[in-house]
């Protein structure tokens, strides 16, 4: 009877136990984990820079646990991210939005403003520029995009070849430039053809190759100023006319080959003398030609100009999907993402600059621009860096640009202004089109 | 004299027209330093750049997926275009003018207009990147429709009335009867679909992006413009010669069949 | 009585049979043929990516084609096209035609020689033709050199490119042509030459008065032919140059594909098709009709 009594009991404080546990597991599930599937670019140094702010966050946060995904190559960033917003199969986050499609994924609201979180202004002022956070803002009035990080555009000179040539400072100015040219471009093997040059740039009319000649000379130009202001086109005035009057004249002086360049990079073989491009690019010389002496300035300006220099650069900033099922956590780990420490982590693995102004000042990152002391030049124009308009059909409008850079300055058909004002109208009619 | 001339004029045809595949395929084989060059022959051939196409490109499984393509739609235009050729021609229905009328009409539409909506329609159905897209929108032809509807109205009508006296089926008399007496069209036909088919390019580029599926013309273009032959123009006379080849000796097999078939649409478009 | 109910019951599975046979092409009809025709008259109104869902914009499609300046270039460019490959298509054809039809030995060796770059793909043609066409070492300015001419920039001269590709296009269809001209060449009735000799003309004449107006129906079919296919340019100038130079090797064609599959412009690719559909309905039309009025 007893023993009857002890098994009753021993059942009954089982059952209690298992409900209290039924209870705790229900508790648990109350306060269940986060999941937010982050989306980095598809990089291997990115993966490398993701994986390891993952990791960490992850042993921080034990509640909130970021699952890592990269993006498939095999497709543009862009598309598969629209394939998403439509399907509804977005991440939380990515850190791979491209400033250009913005309009294209807040137009079906796929992302949340996030300036609608308490701290936003305090946290974006904190890391970036005022000036440079107001030109990722959205027509609307909203931040869709947290700057993240960018690779300003400038100007590669190879010092031998100048200093050959009996020129002494870095050409700076169109007429600095063109004087170096025409020192520099000339026939060494006498076989009547010029093989040396000034420069080079890709003669076929492909929209993006003008993100390394028209586009970051404009905003030189033009002060900080792009294609589009306040959604209308802008560009219609004398920095693009005097902008393609400067590729003219280098194509029509020969400074500048008109021929389709095979065989390996004319900077890296010392065939040309001048190259722009971005900070990536000293990686590559490092690793190839090591004892390439050159230096790196801001792109040159028209004549004239007076102030800072701008450029255009390539932004990749982060960005929290609205099909998210936790903003806030969402948000605390995009702030985790952009503090000083993963700042100097991204510039120690990708050699790719962070958007933030204290970059000089911060003794964090002192060490590593000791070590790299050209990545300072870039981190010096990263605040004078411009990126695209938002605006929608920007590959269209890039290529009615580059038919019309085509036309003038390399063929000499059409006139700098009549170019000019052809592709403002272009622009103009796509963006009507669009409206 | 006259016929030394007109000889002189032939032959010069000959080099316009046969000389470029020649150097095609003997430049191929070719060093690359000396394929510029006009001369026929080169003490160094060799198949290297073959054997840079191969490992560079997956062109096997492309030929492999061309045949594949070209066999079904030139299977499947040719019965079912026999089938509805035959229904028009022989057999009484409502509706026979009207379907007439019809085919004559999608033959005159230009695809400008259905290619994009029936690129829509493959990726609504979830076709594309599969053999789907690229086998079921040429599965019928209205051109063979026509001719074979023009081939067998000249068929008389007392042979086939005799075989339904005798209980067949119209499967049965189509396919047992007409058929056999039916080489002519259906060599024509088969001929044109399947060069057809096989050449087509705008329409494989359109809906299928996978490697693994792509046809043989498709992979040569995507070969050539996406760079990766790196200028190397052995490389590209390779391809070009892999691609060639199959048709060229299909065609020197039975040209005079090719000739004919080709040369009939020609007359009847 | 009982025969006549047979042969009727016979008839009416027959229709059942005949409905059976036809069943795929009207399915097949419905889905490729009338369902995209209506589609793309839908399509017109609205503005789609595939990925976003569609948005209806009435006329936006239309006004912007108007002011489109790339719609009319891409229609002159098929028309520098027509001009030079329909005229160099007859002659060369006609001419090679001739040649065959008078006594010779081995035509049917010559005519299929000239037949093969029918057969084989516009990609190989064009890769052939990319080299001949190369500015330092291609076959043509080779040549040219060899006898002290300056190199041409056939295909990065904005004014040559699209004659360039005219050229080609000629070379790889005329086969076609040769054939059916000779074709027509055999039907004209001996009686007639004979009689033009007796009427007292030379060779020319004959050729004036007899070849050329039975050949009529022939040329005819070669100039519609033609000017369809030209129309349907398309994977000469996207492999060989893209469009360019400054746009002068784009084709309708060409033009259609970019603004759907590059830049992502369904409706206003849909659009441009739709127009350039009836340019060609009406190209025909007017020569069938031109035709009817000769004949």
């Amino acid at each position: 009877m007893e023993l009857n009594a002890s098994v009753i009991l021993a059942m009954l404080s089982l059952a209690v136990l298992s409900g209290c546990g039924g209870n705790n597991a229900g508790s648990t599930s109350q306060k269940a984990k986060a999941e937010l599937v982050y989306w980095p670019a598809p990089n291997p140094q990115e993966i490398e820079l993701a994986d390891s702010v993952v990791a960490q966050w992850n042993r921080l946060h034990p509640d909130i646990h970021v699952q890592m995904q990269p993006i498939p190559v095999s497709q543009s960033t862009e598309e598969v991210l629209l394939a998403a917003i439509a399907g509804k199969t977005t991440p939380d986050v990515c850190s791979n939005i491209w400033p250009g499609a913005l309009h294209e994924y807040t137009q079906s609201g796929g992302l949340i403003p996030l300036d609608t979180f308490p701290d936003f202004g305090q946290v974006a002022l904190g890391r970036i520029p005022p000036e440079l956070l107001e030109t990722f803002k959205s027509d609307d009035g909203h931040y869709y995009q947290f700057p993240w990080k960018t690779n300003p555009v400038m100007m590669y000179y190879n010092l031998r070849m100048l200093h050959e040539a009996g020129i002494d400072s870095v050409p700076r100015t169109y007429a600095e430039y063109f004087a170096a040219g025409k020192k520099i471009s000339r026939d060494t093997t006498g076989d009547g053809q010029v093989d040396v040059w000034m420069g080079e740039r890709d003669v076929r009319p492909i929209w993006w190759q003008r993100l390394f000649d028209f586009y970051p000379f404009y905003i030189a130009a033009s002060g900080g100023g792009t294609l589009f202001s306040n959604g209308e086109v802008a560009f219609d005035n004398d920095a693009g006319v005097s902008v393609l009057s400067f590729f003219r004249e280098c194509y029509a002086k020969e400074y500048f080959p008109r021929t389709f360049f095979q065989g390996g990079d004319p900077f890296d073989l010392e065939r040309k003398a001048s190259h722009v491009s971005g900070p990536w690019n000293v990686a590559h010389l490092q690793k190839f030609v090591p004892n390439l002496k050159y230096t790196v300035v801001p792109i040159p300006v028209p004549d004239g100009h007076t102030g800072q220099v701008y450029t255009s650069g390539d932004f990749k900033n982060i960005a929290i999907f609205s099909n998210t099922a936790h903003p806030k956590e969402a948000w605390e780990f995009v702030k985790f993402l952009v503090t000083a420490r993963h700042d100097l982590l991204m510039l120690e693995i990708s050699n790719q600059i962070p958007v933030r102004g204290d970059l000089e000042t911060n003794a964090l990152f002192a060490g590593y621009f000791d070590r790299q002391p050209l990545m300072r030049t870039f981190a010096r124009q990263a605040p004078y860096t411009r990126s695209m308009d938002a605006v929608p059909d920007l590959k269209e409008i890039f290529d009615a640009i580059s038919q019309e850079y085509e036309a003038s300055a390399v063929f000499g058909r059409k006139t700098p202004a009549e170019a000019i004002h052809a592709a403002a109208s272009r622009a103009h009619a796509i963006a009507e089109w669009n409206r | 004299m006259t016929k030394l001339l007109k000889y002189c004029a032939l032959v010069a045809g000959l080099v316009i027209f046969g000389y470029p595949f020649v150097w095609m395929m003997i430049g191929s084989l070719k060093p690359e330093m000396e394929i510029s060059n006009l001369k026929l022959w080169s003490s160094l051939l060799s198949f290297t750049s073959y054997r840079t196409v191969f490992t560079k490109v997956p062109i096997a499984r492309a030929f492999a997926n061309s045949l594949f393509v070209s066999l079904s739609v030139t299977t499947l235009v040719v019965v079912l275009g026999s089938m509805v050729g035959y229904a028009l021609a022989k057999m009484r229905f409502f509706g026979k003018e009207l379907l007439y009328l019809l085919i004559l009409f999608t033959m005159m539409i230009p695809f400008q207009i259905t290619l994009i909506p029936q690129y829509v329609l493959m990726v609504k159905l979830g076709w594309t990147d599969t053999y789907l897209s690229l086998i079921v929108p040429s599965m019928m032809s209205g051109l063979s429709i026509i001719l074979f509807r023009q081939f067998f109205m000249n068929v008389p009508q007392a042979l086939i009335d005799a075989a339904r006296i005798d209980g067949c089926t119209d499967v049965q008399i189509l396919f047992k009867l007409i058929w056999p007496l039916s080489r002519p069209v259906i060599i024509t036909v088969a001929i044109l679909t399947f060069m057809a088919s096989w050449n087509d390019v705008l329409w494989p580029l359109i809906v299928v992006r996978d490697r693994s599926l792509m046809t043989m013309p498709q992979l040569v273009t995507i070969f050539v413009i996406g760079g990766e032959a790196e200028t190397q123009l052995g490389s590209l006379l390779a391809v070009s010669t892999l691609l060639a080849l199959p048709v060229i000796l299909a065609y020197a097999f039975f040209q005079r069949y090719f000739i004919e078939s080709m040369a009939t649409s020609g007359i009847k478009g | 009585m009982s025969g006549r109910w047979n042969i009727a019951a016979r008839i009416r599975k027959s229709e059942k049979t005949a409905y059976l046979f036809v069943l795929p092409y009207v399915v097949y009809f419905l889905a490729f043929v009338a369902y995209p025709l209506i589609f793309s008259l839908v399509l017109m109104f609205h503005r789609w990516n595939i990925v976003t869902p569609m948005e209806w914009i009435g006329l936006k499609n239309f006004i912007r084609m108007f002011d489109d300046p790339l719609v009319l270039r891409s229609f002159l460019n098929t028309l520098i096209f027509l001009a030079i490959h329909i005229p160099l298509q007859i002659v060369v054809a006609l001419s090679f035609a001739m040649l065959l039809n008078s006594r010779v030995h081995f035509r049917s060796f010559f005519r299929a020689v000239y037949f093969t770059p029918v057969v084989v793909s516009g990609v190989v043609v064009t890769i052939l033709w990319q080299q001949m066409y190369s500015f330092d070492n291609g076959v043509f300015n080779a040549i040219l050199g060899s006898v002290g001419i300056d190199k041409i920039p056939w295909l990065v001269d904005p004014a040559i490119a699209m004659p360039s590709i005219a050229v080609m296009a000629t070379w790889k269809n005329v086969g076609i042509y040769i054939v059916l001209f000779l074709v027509g060449l055999q039907h004209i009735p001996a009686e007639l030459y004979e009689a033009a000799e007796i009427d007292g003309g030379s060779k020319y004449n004959a050729f004036r008065h007899v070849t050329i107006p039975m050949l009529n129906p022939t040329i005819i079919g070669v100039i519609v032919l033609s000017t369809i296919g030209g129309f349907s340019l398309f994977i000469e100038p996207y492999v060989l140059t893209g469009g360019g130079p400054m746009q002068s090797t784009l084709s309708a064609m060409l033009y259609i594909y970019n603004q759907a599959f590059y830049f992502g412009h369904m409706g206003y690719a849909a659009t441009l098709g739709i127009m350039f559909a009836l340019v060609i309905l009406a190209v025909v039309v007017v020569q069938r009709k031109v035709i009817e009025a000769e004949s």
